[in-house]
């Protein structure tokens, strides 16, 4: 392992020291004699062995290991003029399995972290209904509730690599991205205990932070899936996801799921907010630009090895892990290609597989050492491919900012290190 | 968040702090955090505290006006300064009760504390990021304080759930008879949209003229006095004939389908950092003042009101068109991928992102901007 590699992560590092370790301590032992022939971490006590731990309750809010310090969000300072409306990735390198930790879900606020007591929260209908109704939190919590697994995608991810290659890291190039079970009202059961009217064809949420984050949908998705969520992964949403409350709309651009929901007025025609017109519309190549693109298509990425988590064992079994999702259902299949996309082998779905929400892939292999150009290409229940970086470009030019769905290539080289490229 | 902070929030006595006097004394910090969000979306303060569009705050008190190194004053700021003016109690209060009453010049547009009382608890905020206390009182080691924060983690341990919200009684109608009836004000006071056609807009007018006093006190700080923007902030004017270009420039007058749009938006969300703050009046203006800037309107004279307003169109209204990616051929294709040899040779690498690598925590990326944006 190079000194290079070494120094791009403190995991790494950690491991080097321990490596040392280990050498010092051989190399002790055979001085002394005395030692015993072998790892000392298996011939010694350790501390942990011999001492006692903290007893219960010394952590009564539960948090990671102190060695999983690295693993946490991380922004783009560059991106944004402040960070109050701002975005942050998930680690995905450093995740497993279909469900985001709370924790870890990368954050997009227009106007920071509301803080709201929920005895202070309510949620308005309004419009064109039968009755405008105020539901306060424990108003909800009667009606009757479900529990779904989704993922949320921002239209943005991977918005920085339209023009090419730019980040080295999945985080960065794929992390707008978190899956998580929530439990939460249908939102149709809501709209009906306020009686929606023959001509309401369009909803508005509304948000409560210093955005007021407003969002038109159209009744037909209101009705569908949606929900009004008050829980992430068992446990009440995080602020920064909108506690108390939020809107979760299934399969579509993150945007949409309205945090800290605070109202949601019924009309027949869509509102053209803010960021359905100025933000969140896809620029075409002819100047033209298309609007209410809310659908997020299926994707795919290699989140192991990519460039924050290189290989660091050298030839022989290695397993090439990544993660794929689809707005329009469940993803039936994915391809992985080691040689850029020439040959290509399906890998081995694992874990629950759940329309709208988050699949774990793997492809077990016995690498040779030599180069990779890594690749994964996702399939969804509708036969629908993930498409190449450059069929979107041909289609759409270079300045959509969103919904870049295409392939990601990650050079896996001789000595594990990995980089973010672009194949012929 | 300091140690002071944490101790502060969960409301351990104000006596194991240092002793601090006027503002800071009469203030209460943890109320000041709530007054300091006006603050914040110009000026950090805490850990790693960085310059914004305003000043890092961290050991303000103490500090000569104008002198922070790294960031760009205004030369009203460096001349007070160079008159002798430090931050204390006394000046801190003159000068958030109204900056450019005090500063004649100074680039902040935040245009003043009016309580009293927030006042003085955002300079007792702020005062806990000082070592100096506002007043020059012998501050105490922050020992206590530590000692203090020990306990209070325990307290936490043992905090009880806050009190459960408010149910509504059960009505008459609806299908479980959940929620309670919105009054009129209750649904006056949050819908508050405007739609293209110009439904919601409340009766009110104002003119190009009004609009670039509002604008250059409220907006300019952030969006440039021209709409150019400063830095990565917005750009609201300009940019004609840019969007077919490598680098667009997507502006209210460039890009924007729809007028109701800047109403609405301003309305709910502007000025960042301080909403709703502007009057159905002011908005009227500033957004008049936006058309001036993008030369859809010529006249300072011209009046924008609820009468006029859906008669005024944005160039690029025509452009926006539905969602046809079902149309792209890779849609179109759902024939069986190709699984070997899909490619004629062996594949090349065309691109590297450490060509242009500004990753974070890579080598160089403290200079570097890169493409591309997320919204």
């Amino acid at each position: 392992m190079s000194d290079k590699t070494v120094s791009q992560s403190p995991n790494l590092s950690r491991r080097a020291l321990l490596k040392a370790g280990l050498a010092t301590g051989v190399a002790a032992g055979a001085v002394g004699a005395a030692r015993a022939d072998g790892d000392p971490l298996i011939t010694e006590i350790q501390d942990w062995n011999r001492y006692l731990g903290e007893g219960v309750q010394s952590r009564p809010y539960g948090t990671p290991s102190e060695f999983e310090a690295h693993v946490v969000r991380r922004d783009v300072e560059w991106l944004t003029a402040s960070t109050e409306s701002s975005v942050n990735f998930t680690p995905l390198h450093e995740l497993d399995g279909i469900i985001t930790p709370n924790g870890l879900c990368f954050e997009r606020h227009h106007g920071g972290i509301a803080e709201i007591n929920p005895a202070d929260h309510r949620l308005m209908i309004n419009g064109l209904v039968d009755t405008p109704l105020v539901f306060t939190m424990e108003d909800l919590k009667r009606f009757p509730r479900e529990n779904r697994v989704y993922f949320l995608e921002c239209a943005a991810n991977s918005g920085m690599e339209w023009r090419g290659s730019q980040l080295n890291g999945c985080q960065y190039t794929h992390g707008m991205i978190h899956s998580v079970m929530y439990t939460g009202v249908p939102l149709k059961l809501i709209l009906e205990e306020a009686g929606i009217k023959t001509n309401a064809k369009w909803i508005m949420p509304e948000g409560a932070d210093a955005s007021a984050m407003t969002r038109s949908i159209p009744m037909e998705k209101a009705l569908d899936d949606c929900l009004v969520a008050f829980k992430m992964n068992g446990e009440a949403l995080r602020p920064e996801q909108g506690y108390p409350l939020r809107l979760v709309v299934p399969g579509w651009e993150g945007n949409m799921w309205i945090k800290w929901l605070r109202r949601i007025e019924v009309g027949d025609e869509p509102w053209h907010q803010r960021e359905e017109t100025s933000k969140y519309t896809d620029l075409l190549e002819s100047g033209k630009a298309r609007r209410f693109t809310w659908v997020m298509d299926a994707k795919s990425v290699v989140t192991n090895p990519s460039p924050q988590a290189p290989v660091t064992h050298g030839k022989g079994p290695l397993v090439i892990s990544g993660v794929a999702w689809s707005g329009n259902g469940r993803i039936t299949r994915v391809d992985v290609s080691i040689d850029g996309g020439r040959n290509w082998k399906t890998a081995r779905l694992d874990g629950p597989s759940l329309p709208k929400a988050m699949h774990r892939f793997y492809l077990d292999i016995d690498w040779d050492g030599s180069d990779l150009l890594l690749q994964s290409r996702a399939m969804d229940e509708n036969g629908y491919f993930q498409p190449t970086k450059n069929e979107l470009r041909a289609a759409r030019g270079e300045n959509s900012i969103y919904h870049n769905n295409g392939i990601q290539t990650w050079h896996v080289k001789a000595d594990g290190t990995v980089e973010n490229v672009e194949v012929s | 968040m300091s140690k002071f902070l944490k101790v502060l929030s969960l409301g351990v006595s104000l006596a194991a702090l240092p002793v601090l006097a006027g503002a800071a004394q009469a203030g209460d910090p943890d109320k000041g955090a709530k007054v300091f969000k006006k603050c914040a979306a110009c000026h950090a303060v805490g850990e790693n505290a960085k310059n914004k569009v305003g000043p890092q705050l961290n050991e303000v008190f103490g500090r000569t006006a104008g002198a922070l190194d790294g960031y760009k004053y205004s030369k009203a700021m460096i001349k007070a300064g160079e008159e002798g003016l430090v931050w204390d109690d006394a000046t801190m209060t003159t000068y958030l009760e109204k900056p450019k009453a005090m500063i004649k010049g100074t680039k902040m547009a935040f245009a003043g504390l009016r309580k009293q009382e927030d006042l003085e608890n955002v300079i007792a905020y702020l005062a806990t990021f000082s070592s100096a206390a506002p007043a020059a009182e012998d501050a105490q080691s922050a020992a206590e304080p530590e000692t203090a924060e020990a306990e209070v983690e325990t307290a936490a341990a043992n905090a009880t759930a806050p009190a459960p919200a408010p149910v509504s009684a059960m009505r008459e109608g609806g299908v479980l008879g959940l929620g309670r009836v919105a009054t009129e004000d209750e649904v006056a006071a949050w819908d508050i949209d405007i739609r293209p056609d110009g439904e919601g807009l409340p009766a009110g007018s104002g003119t190009v003229a009004d609009g670039e006093g509002l604008y250059s006190e409220n907006c300019a700080v952030c969006h440039g006095d021209f709409g150019e923007g400063v830095g990565r902030w917005p750009v609201l004017a300009g940019g004609q004939d840019t969007l077919t270009e490598e680098r667009p420039e997507k502006t209210i007058g460039s890009y924007w389908p729809y007028l109701s749009t800047v109403y609405d938006y301003v309305r709910r969300a502007m000025p960042y950092g301080n909403a709703r703050s502007l009057s159905d009046d002011d908005i009227y203006a500033i957004t008049a003042y936006l058309l001036y800037l993008n030369d859809i309107v010529e006249d300072e004279d011209f009046e924008l009101s609820n009468e006029n307003f859906a008669e005024i169109h944005l160039p690029n209204e025509d452009n926006f068109i539905a969602d046809d990616r079902a149309e792209e051929p890779h849609y179109a294709d759902k024939s069986e991928p190709c699984m070997s040899d899909c490619k004629d040779s062996p594949v090349e690498i065309t691109m590297r992102s450490r060509i242009l690598d500004v990753t974070p925590g890579s080598v160089d990326d403290d200079d570097a901007a890169g493409m591309g944006g997320v919204d």
